[in-house]
Parts: C-alpha cells; sequence; structure tokens
C-alpha cells in the first residue's frame, strides 16, 4: 500500500513537471500539445479511491495552470475527468470494469481503445471550451480538440506499452 | 439528520465535484480578465433580463398615471402645433407680401453671337407674362421680355447692345448701368461708377435695387479688369458675368406686382 503510494506520488510529480516544462512547449504544427499527464487518471487503479481522485485531479490541475500560467483550463478539465472517469470505464469495459488494471492487461483491445479515447476526447473538449469559453469559437474548439486529441492518443499509447512491459 | 449525512455520503463524489468545480470557477474568475469578462456578460445578461421583468410588472401597474401625464404631454404639443400653424399663415403671407413673383420656364431659342440678341420662352400671356417683366436663371440675369405671345414670348437678352441694367458693388452698394459692348458673350461693360468708390478685381457685382425688372441683389458677375481715369470721373470697369449665356436651358420670369404703379410714378414725374 505504502509502495503503492509512493510510486503514485513520484508518478503524479513526474507528470506534472514533464507536461509543465517539456510537452506545453512541443508546439507541433504549431500548436498542437500532447497532454501525456492524463496518463494518471487512466492507468489509476480501478478500484483504488474515486473520491481521492477527484482531489488530486483538482490539484494537478491547478498545479499545472500555475506553472503553465493557465487560466483554470487544466484545473476544470482534470477535475471532471476525475469525476467522470467511473462512468467512462463503465461504458467502455462493461462487465470487466471491476477488473483493477484493466487498462493494462485482460481486457480486449477494443474496450482499452474506447476508454483511452474517451478519456482523451473529453478531457481535450473541456480543456478547449474553458480556454476558448465562447460560443463564437465552436469551430476552432472542436478542430483543437480533434487533432489534439489525435495526437495525445498516439503519445498515450505508446506510453501505456512501456508501462505494460514494466510491470510484467 | 442520519438522511442527510447518508445522502451526503452516497453522492460524495458529485458534490465534491461540484464544490470543487465551483472553486475551479471561482479561481478562474480571479486568475483571467477574460473569462471575468464573460462571467460579468452572463450575469449582465441574467439580472438584465430579470428587471426587465420587474420594470414590466410596475409599468402596467403605473400605466394610470402614464396616461395623465401623456394627456398633458398632448396638450402641450397642441398648443405648439396650433402656434406653428399661425407661423405657417405669417410665412405665407411674407410670401405674399414680396414684391416679386417667379414662373418658371423653358428656353426654346437662344441666340448670342449676333450684336443684339434675343431669346424665346415658353411661357406667353396665358401664363401671366406680360412685357417688361425680367428674366433670370439659376446663376444670374438673362433679360427682359419684350413680346408676348399666347404661349411664347421673347426676351431681350442682356447680350443686347440697347439693354442697361441698373448693377451695384455686392461690398459698398455703388451703383451703376452694365451694358453689354457686344464683342464677348460673357464680357459685360460696367459704367457710371464714379471714382470716388474704391473698386478691386474680383468684386461681386449683383443686381440693383433701382431697376423695375430685377429685384435687388441677384449676382451677377465679378470685375474682371478696371481702368482708373488720371482725373476724377468715372471707371471703365469690365465684368464677367457668372453664367453661361450660351448654354441655357432654363430661366425664371419675374413679375414686379408693382410695375405698374412705378410706371405711373415715372410718367406722371416726367410730365
Amino acid at each position: 500500500m505504502f509502495q503503492t503510494n509512493t510510486k503514485s506520488f513520484l508518478q503524479f510529480t513526474f507528470l506534472i513537471l514533464l507536461q509543465a516544462f517539456l510537452l506545453n512547449n512541443v508546439n507541433l504544427f504549431g500548436f498542437l500539445n500532447p497532454y501525456i499527464y492524463l496518463l494518471f487518471f487512466i492507468t489509476y487503479r480501478f478500484d483504488n479511491n474515486p473520491t481521492l481522485l477527484i482531489l488530486i485531479g483538482f490539484v494537478m490541475g491547478f498545479l499545472l495552470d500555475l506553472l503553465s500560467q493557465g487560466a483554470g483550463g487544466h484545473m476544470i478539465a482534470s477535475l471532471a475527468i476525475a469525476f467522470l472517469r467511473p462512468y467512462i470505464i463503465q461504458f467502455s469495459f462493461g462487465v470487466n470494469s471491476d477488473i483493477s488494471t484493466g487498462m493494462l492487461r485482460g481486457t480486449s483491445l477494443s474496450n482499452r481503445l474506447l476508454y483511452l479515447a474517451l478519456m482523451v476526447f473529453i478531457h481535450h473538449l473541456i480543456l478547449f471550451i474553458v480556454v476558448y469559453f465562447n460560443l463564437k469559437s465552436i469551430s476552432v474548439i472542436f478542430k483543437y480538440t480533434f487533432f489534439t486529441t489525435i495526437f495525445s492518443f498516439i503519445l498515450l499509447w505508446i506510453s501505456l506499452s512501456f508501462f505494460k512491459t514494466r510491470h510484467d | 439528520m442520519r438522511q442527510i449525512f447518508n445522502a451526503l455520503l452516497k453522492y460524495k463524489n458529485t458534490s465534491l465535484f461540484l464544490g470543487l468545480l465551483f472553486i475551479s470557477l471561482l479561481i478562474l474568475n480571479q486568475r483571467s480578465f477574460y473569462h471575468k469578462s464573460v462571467f460579468s456578460e452572463i450575469g449582465l445578461g441574467i439580472s438584465s433580463n430579470f428587471y426587465g421583468v420587474s420594470k414590466g410588472v410596475s409599468e402596467y401597474l403605473n400605466l394610470r398615471k402614464t396616461n395623465v401625464d401623456l394627456v398633458k404631454e398632448n396638450n402641450k404639443l397642441k398648443a405648439l402645433e396650433l402656434i406653428y400653424f399661425q407661423n405657417q399663415v405669417l410665412k405665407q403671407k411674407t410670401l405674399d407680401t414680396f414684391d416679386f413673383e417667379v414662373l418658371s420656364t423653358k428656353i426654346i431659342k437662344n441666340s448670342f453671337n449676333k450684336a443684339n440678341n434675343y431669346l424665346i420662352i415658353n411661357k406667353g400671356y396665358e401664363d401671366g407674362v406680360t412685357n417688361d417683366m425680367g428674366v433670370i436663371s439659376a446663376d444670374g440675369i438673362i433679360g427682359i421680355i419684350n413680346q408676348v405671345q399666347a404661349h411664347h414670348s421673347s426676351v431681350i437678352s442682356i447680350l443686347h447692345q440697347d439693354i442697361k441694367v441698373n448693377v451695384s458693388f455686392k461690398k459698398n452698394g455703388a451703383y451703376g448701368t452694365l451694358s453689354w459692348p457686344g464683342i464677348h458673350p460673357k464680357k459685360m461693360s460696367l459704367d457710371d461708377i464714379s471714382t470716388i468708390n474704391s473698386i478691386s478685381v474680383g468684386d461681386t457685382i449683383v443686381t440693383g435695387g433701382m431697376s423695375a425688372y430685377f429685384p435687388f441683389g441677384i449676382p451677377i458677375g465679378v470685375v474682371s479688369k478696371f481702368v482708373q481715369p488720371k482725373t476724377e470721373g468715372y471707371y471703365q470697369i469690365e465684368v464677367d458675368l457668372f453664367s453661361n449665356l450660351t448654354q441655357k436651358e432654363f430661366a425664371y420670369v419675374i413679375k414686379n406686382k408693382n410695375l405698374d404703379e412705378i410706371k405711373k410714378l415715372t410718367s406722371d414725374v416726367s410730365n
């Protein structure tokens, strides 16, 4: 238990620093930044306390906004994704949603892909809605959401395969 | 109490999420000027709608008082309207007391290249035109009617060596006689201006009030050059007309209502 918490804490710190100081400056094609810190929410054990995850999501987003001079987009987006995560798991894995490390092993590939895509898309959509916060910018919001989702999705999928080999 | 706790425990994730979301929105409002403005816009929209509803209610309740006020205002406006009508009548009276009447007409034939030029206009005695009426255009004078038919009249142009028009300087009122030397359709000569008046090139010449044909003050032209005699006497002045008499289509006949009186007086005096 202690080991798991320490591991989570290190993961948390590492992902924030990586996101704030490296990945927020990628600017692929001028505007694409992958949001890899979602990895924390994705790999968080399904049977861990969801209330704690909501608090962690809030703190993580808040720290990210502080470090990247954001207004509050990460805060609201990660808070929302932490809150919505159980429902997304339920929807993606169905009867297999009680497998605690479902994202890494024990579930079918299509379920995992659906879970990852939904997590990334919903998070990015909320993030860009909060950043632009204007109905007139709806086309820009969807454009950014779409392309950033693709980019983040690819990077997250690659990172998850690292997790898998290390755990195995 | 227990039920409340149970409900809180049951929905602890949701309530925690909503509470944190509220805090997030507060932080967002604090940190970003843009989001702050959007929030205040939304707030303004809500409150203005609310005020709109309450205003509608209070307006309905105040309709009786509003009606009374409107009746008062109507009374005031009615009085103003009556004053306005009275002034209209006065204006009409002013028009009626003006000595000249104006009648628009069209020039059918125009000549300007002879020593003595005439024009023909399409208004005759059936339109009220009689001899010795003045004819002007939009930018100067044209001539004087000398023959009248039923629907047409002939006009002695000011480009006629027998016609002499009483004119004066706009700046000081010194008056003289304008006539046409018969050379150029825009050059006139101005005589009888005494050298005790100071004049200069560019002075505006207007019709003088001494004429029974034209009302005072119609602009005619400007002084283009003048010769000052060595001894005392009269200037020789050349005047450039404003109007180009070679390109005229429309004119106005001016009827002096008191022409008969003036003529009678003149003949009485000379007799």
